[in-house]
């Protein structure tokens, strides 16, 4: 293999795991815009089918950020009232996770830069929006599982925590919305270039503080 | 492979898309033999591997089974406040404003700096009017001043102790 067939313009999302069948992907884009310009005509059915389409990525994308379930279904309400809102003015221009996740971004980073993030992230003993203790998920392990589980996570959580912010949003949407580097910096309003640096340093500090983790 | 692509450049952006498995599977096999022979590549991505397997454990929590009611009754609750009240909530940004303030800030700038006419100062009718010959009559005063420093000043070189007597 020649060095030159491996280089950036190369590395496209093509394998196993990750595979994305571009036309499957963009017959999902016609098909929001599609959901979006209905909504914008006042049926509210399609609006019902957008958030039942993307409520899940939004919430778990913006808890990742804020690390707190609570404060992240309240932050992702706002995401899907603003677009409810803005539907008289929709146009296509842009893929519509793009502006989703942009809208959904500013809002976490908003979130995290007024620092009312401090002492907030979810603990076991906290109780739930709805008063109830927080119960741990079955997840078929035993206590001490548990237990071991929850300290690896707190320690994930701590080195996501201690990224810069747009580094952790790059990084979310990275890895767990598998967006590319184009949508990425679309969202994030910045270039590709300036993507690839982000996550580069990002995943840097990453490996770093969770080596000891292997 | 020819060459590490850790010297070349492009090493971490092809260790991130391997430990992504997004790389094309011959070049996921030609990095895999290239790592066989390079200790500095094999250890960035397996450090890289650790990290994304670190971060598929973090799974989210489960969503609250009345998110959409809540959303819904906020989209009601919203569709009923008067227009003027719902034209404050709409997603205004000052940001596209902003050039348009700052240029309309420079054409004004621009505008008072070349104004070719100075602004006269309001003058006030109860001003008393001086005669020309008064003026004259002070310009011959401040010149006879003036003189007599000169001749004060002439004293002074010629014996600096008429200075102090003085």
């Amino acid at each position: 293999m020649h060095p030159e067939s491996i280089d950036s313009q190369t590395a496209q999302p093509s394998w196993n795991g990750r595979v994305k069948d571009h036309r499957a992907v963009d017959a999902t884009l016609e098909r929001d815009a599609e959901l979006m310009l209905r909504v914008r005509d006042g049926d509210q059915a399609s609006f019902g089918l957008l958030l039942e389409r993307h409520r899940v990525p939004v919430i778990h994308f913006i808890y990742r950020m804020v690390q707190n379930q609570a404060v992240a279904e309240e932050l992702a309400q706002e995401v899907f009232l603003r677009v409810y809102r803005s539907r008289g003015t929709y146009e296509p221009t842009a893929k519509f996770t793009t502006w989703l996740f942009r809208i959904a971004t500013h809002l976490g980073l908003n979130w995290i830069r007024d620092g009312r993030n401090e002492k907030l992230q979810d603990s076991l003993d906290q109780e739930t929006s709805n008063g109830a203790t927080r119960q741990l998920p079955d997840r078929g392990r035993t206590v001490e599982q548990e237990l071991v589980y929850q300290a690896k996570l707190g320690e994930i959580r701590q080195a996501i925590e201690s990224l810069p912010s747009k580094q952790r949003a790059a990084v979310m949407m990275h890895k767990y919305e598998e967006m590319e580097y184009t949508q990425i910096a679309n969202v994030l309003t910045c270039s590709e270039s300036a993507v690839k640096s982000l996550l580069f340093r990002a995943y840097e500090s990453l490996r770093m503080r969770l080596a000891h983790m292997a | 492979m020819e060459g590490c692509p850790l010297e070349k450049g492009n090493g971490a952006e092809l260790v991130l898309a391997y430990g992504a498995r997004t790389l094309a599977p011959d070049q996921a096999a030609a990095f895999e033999r290239h790592m066989s022979s390079c200790a500095a590549c094999r250890e960035l991505a397996a450090a890289q591997q650790d990290v994304w397997s670190a971060l598929d454990a973090w799974t989210p929590e489960p969503i609250s089974p009345n998110f959409d009611e809540k959303l819904y009754q906020r989209i009601l609750q919203e569709e009923q406040f008067p227009w003027w009240q719902r034209l404050f909530r709409a997603n205004w940004s000052l940001r596209p404003a902003m050039p348009v303030a700052a240029a309309c800030g420079v054409l004004i700038a621009a505008f008072l700096l070349r104004s070719p006419q100075p602004i006269p100062a309001p003058q006030s009718s109860s001003q008393p009017k001086v005669g020309i010959e008064q003026v004259e009559r002070a310009l011959d005063d401040i010149d006879m001043l003036k003189q007599l420093d000169v001749i004060q000043r002439a004293f002074h070189l010629l014996d600096p102790k008429l200075g102090l007597r003085g």
